[in-house]
């Protein structure tokens, strides 16, 4: 399954970068995320719970952050595993100021913006696949705008505090 | 002759209604989740969630620590049990080895793995999610052609190109009439996987008794001695120590016609912690790793003069076989090619099949196993070579049947077809239907626009499998009849019915053989310590080879009634009729009790005569038997939606003489509704990484009562010469009957926009979309 789509975060790149791997922030971004600890350099593991229609599970898998090129880009590789299947996926986030398109209208003060855009594969299997098949789609779509919301949110209440 | 009053009343070809519908209609019947024993254990199977993965380690420590469970065993443990059996020999067919549990890498999403064992069933499935397994997932092929192609992922890594098997027949001069032909027509036809679904699951329980060397196997099968005697193998046990139960079976359709890791596993746990062990599967486990059906993909070409005289067919055959060979996978495609030429006279045919592995749960028998695949293709044929020709459907079929002076008919592909009159079902279905007034409301309908189609299907198919050579295992079946001292008649089966109706139709026989009561008959079956050795129920073959197999013993049966009558009456010149021996001269009688009681008291024998009254015959076959019948469906499109409704059903189906009408109605009834289901909605797709995405009923189109049109159930007959009660076999001819006149009947209905062909299942979306593209 293909995934991809962007969001804008009302924050400048670096800060944007420097969110996107707070395992503390990331942790209170992502959707049922029960618990995310570093394990090595660039390398998370995480638990998760995942609820699609009738079914429920929780997840522990790994994250992986490569490819690093601040602030503009990196790799996000994502395995994890539990009753209701296993999710594999490999995606590209890329990261630009949203400035420049606005710089004419902008105000001076116009707060700082980053767009996230990001294009990836992911696996799904097991009961998950089965069961789920028509709902992933639709699920995995709402999961990546409420983490995206929950971020803009943790980023502006950091920002301003 | 003297007179006496006599029983008159008969049962063969009668309406009668089936004996075993009381228990099964009021929920109680035995079926194998019913049974309980003392200290009862419950295993839970976990799965592979991938469909190609290399193990790396199992970690069951915390699943065997959790409360209620006894152990856990894996692919280690059970390393000394044999293999899952593939009953199919055949020259270059590659065997990859089956065990029941995986050991280091798992082939399809729902390779068993490990299984734990609780005192409780819920206990156990719980403790099967604390089970580690590390596993370091490979690239999967889910799609037979893709499997093919160069650089696809090996399914078992020593057979890079994934052929499991090749296959090639050829019959006649097809280069020279392919070269000679007016018009070759070609299609590419896709006979999609399904899932059997039966409604009950499959199950097992084993039941170990140390103390007597003796394995008690419970399980929901179509051939319970078979099971008895590979199950038996793989466990290294003797077959005189292992029973084999097939309790109320709740539908199979192929899907038990075989030989399964589990049956072997639960073996394998009871022996092990010396304690009985259930394992019922869930409809889910069912969907991933009970095997599916279908799984065609036909090249066809068909040569043709243009007057429609078809001069030759070729076919390039690739079956979809999974991850591995079931107890029949192999089989099934050349059961497709020995029914290629369909009811037409044409002895020139080619045939070349290609079995391909998947990472996909194994195909194997699904009703009809080979044969819709064979009539859907040749069917779909004749169709488009007819719009080819601008002819009509029905003349050109009508041009090509073998006609009814050629019986016995040898085909090109070694089949002797046994009877037949394949006119007779077509012109009674046409006009049945009314065909040139539909042809005419059609014509008026096209004008306004709107999209009605008439499909006609001509079907054969191979019954009464079959002839011992000619079958893997054998191909006789056994009966025993016993009259019991009281003169109460027990009748023993050793085809295993699960749903047939053979409680019914094997006591009509009895009955008017022996001039009985239905209530005086019991058909005992399904236990292999209670029945003689039997082969089972598939292939539409109870009736036709146990029912003669029973029809035999009866034979010898009466004889023997005779001989004790003729004794006690001091008369050689008796007749058997009405439950009773007559003396021809006198008048005088004996009743089948007194004659019963007198055969087992035994005060006086007839000459060189045992006593008791048993009979037991193993009746061999001498050919298969081949059904035949015409289909007619009636379909309007709704060109806004997609939405195909079938108006009218025609089945008229020719399966020799019937024995209980009421029965053939519902085997045809079943068929259709299978048939339809293929046509129609049911597909098992597996996407690119191997997962089955049709994984539950929600996502699994199974046809709903209100979808089933009115099947309007005629009937020509044509006995069958093989077997001495004329019956021909009718299991499957629903099934085999209907896909091709559903679509053809959607194909028709379309033409005006020159469609030619579609696959199945013909869904709204995928009609919708034809619209869409045309209009």
């Amino acid at each position: 399954m293909k995934i991809s789509g962007s969001y804008t975060l009302p924050v400048a790149p670096e800060r944007a970068y420097q969110i996107l791997q707070d395992p503390a922030i990331l942790a209170r971004a992502m959707p049922g995320c029960e618990s995310l600890e570093k394990i090595g350099p660039d390398e998370y593991r995480m638990k998760m719970k995942v609820l699609l229609a009738a079914l429920s599970g929780e997840f522990e898998g790994k994250m992986r952050i490569a490819d690093q090129a601040p602030p503009t880009s990196f790799r996000l590789i994502v395995e994890g595993s539990g009753r209701i299947g296993f999710l594999k996926g490999d995606g590209l986030l890329k990261l630009a100021p949203a400035a420049t398109v606005r710089v004419l209208s902008a105000a001076p003060s116009e707060p700082p913006e980053t767009i996230v855009s990001y294009e990836g594969d992911a696996q799904v299997g097991g009961t998950m696949a089965a069961v789920g098949q028509r709902l992933i789609d639709g699920t995995s779509k709402m999961m990546i705008k409420k983490f995206f919301d929950k971020l803009a949110s943790l980023a502006t209440d950091q920002r301003d505090s | 002759m003297a007179t006496t009053t006599t029983k008159t009343e008969t049962f063969v070809g009668k309406r009668v209604r089936r004996r075993e519908d009381p228990r099964l209609i009021t929920g109680t019947a035995t079926y194998v989740e019913d049974i309980q024993m003392p200290g009862m254990h419950y295993a839970v199977i976990l799965r592979s969630p991938h469909a190609a993965a290399r193990i790396r380690s199992i970690k069951a420590k915390q699943a065997e620590a959790a409360p209620g469970v006894v152990c856990v065993f894996t692919g280690k443990d059970t390393k000394g049990v044999g293999v899952v059996p593939c009953g199919i020999a055949m020259p270059d067919l590659r065997v990859p080895q089956h065990n029941i549990l995986a050991t280091d890498r798992v082939y399809f999403v729902g390779h068993p793995v490990a299984v734990v064992v609780a005192r409780d069933r819920y206990l156990a499935r719980d403790a099967a999610e604390l089970i580690e397994v590390d596993y370091d997932i490979l690239p999967a092929v889910a799609d037979p052609e893709k499997a093919l192609t160069k650089g696809a992922p090996a399914v078992h890594p020593q057979w890079p190109d994934n052929i499991a098997f090749t296959y090639h027949q050829d019959g006649g001069n097809v280069d020279k009439v392919f070269a000679e032909a007016d018009v070759v027509v070609k299609q590419r036809i896709v006979s999609q996987r399904l899932v059997p679904m039966a409604m009950e699951t499959r199950g097992v329980v084993a039941e170990w008794r140390g103390a007597d060397r003796q394995l008690n196997l419970y399980t929901s099968t179509q051939i319970p001695h078979l099971v008895r005697t590979l199950v038996a193998g793989m466990l290294g046990l003797e077959e005189n120590r292992t029973r084999v139960i097939a309790p109320e079976v709740g539908g199979g359709f192929g899907s038990k016609l075989n030989v399964y890791a589990e049956e072997a596993l639960m073996g394998f746990v009871s022996m092990r912690i010396q304690k009985p062990v259930k394992w019922i599967e869930s409809r889910r486990e069912n969907f991933t790793c009970t095997t599916h059906g279908r799984g065609h993909v036909d090249y066809y070409e068909i040569a043709a003069k243009r007057d429609g005289t078809i001069l030759g067919i070729k076919l390039k055959l690739i079956q979809d076989v999974g991850a591995y060979h079931q107890l029949l996978t192999p089989l099934i495609p050349q059961l497709s090619v020995l029914m290629m030429p369909g009811l037409y006279n044409t002895q020139n045919i080619r045939a070349d099949i290609v079995g391909v592995f998947t990472n996909c749960v194994p195909t194997d028998a699904y009703r009809g196993a080979g044969r819709p695949e064979a009539t859907h293709g040749i069917e779909r044929m004749v169709d488009i070579l007819a719009a080819e020709l601008k002819m009509d459907p029905a003349q050109i079929r009508l041009k090509n049947f073998v006609t009814k002076d050629k019986f016995p008919y040898a085909t090109a592909t070694g089949l002797m077809y046994d009877s037949g009159d394949y006119a007779a079902p077509l012109k009674k279905a046409l006009d049945l239907v009314g065909y040139v007034k539909l042809r005419q409301e059609q014509a008026d309908l096209r004008k306004q626009g709107k999209y009605m189609g008439i499909g006609i299907s001509t079907y054969g198919e191979i019954c009464a499998i079959g002839p011992s050579p000619a079958t893997p295992a054998g191909g006789w079946e056994s009966a025993t009849v016993k009259i019991e001292p009281s003169g109460k008649i027990t009748i023993l089966t050793g085809a295993c019915p699960h749903g047939q109706g053979e409680e019914t139709t094997f006591a009509q026989i009895a009955a008017d053989e022996l001039g009985v009561g239905l209530d005086d008959i019991l058909v005992t079956r399904g236990d292999t310590a209670v029945v003689q050795y039997g082969i089972g129920t598939f292939g539409s073959r109870a009736t036709a080879v146990g029912g003669t197999a029973l029809y035999y013993a009866l034979q010898d049966l009466k004889a023997k009634i005779k001989k004790f009558g003729a004794m006690l009456l001091e008369s050689d010149d008796v007749t058997l009729v009405g439950g009773q021996v007559v003396c021809d001269k006198t008048g005088k009688a004996k009743p089948l009790r007194e004659i019963a009681g007198a055969s087992y008291r035994a005060l006086k024998l007839p000459p060189n005569t045992e006593p008791g009254l048993i009979a037991t015959r193993f009746w061999e076959p001498p050919n298969f038997t081949f059904p035949f019948g015409a289909h007619i469906v009636v379909t309007d499109i709704d060109s806004e939606t997609g939405q195909i409704k079938v108006r009218r059903y025609v089945a008229v189906d020719d399966c020799g003489n019937i024995l209980n009408p009421l029965i053939v109605d519902g085997q045809v009834h079943g068929g259709v509704a299978q048939g339809l289901g293929q046509a129609l909605w049911e597909q098992a797709v597996y996407d690119d990484n191997g997962q089955l995405i049709t994984g539950e009923l929600t996502d699994y189109a199974l046809p709903r009562a209100h979808l089933m049109p009115w099947i309007e159930s005629h009937h020509t007959c044509t006995p069958s010469p093989v077997n001495p009660l004329g019956v021909k076999g009718v299991g499957e001819a629903g099934t085999i009957g209907c896909s091709p006149a559903v679509v053809n009947s959607a194909v028709d209905a379309l033409s005006p926009l020159g469609v030619r062909h579609i696959d199945m299942p013909l869904t709204p979306e995928k009609i919708w979309k034809l619209l869409a593209k045309k209009n």
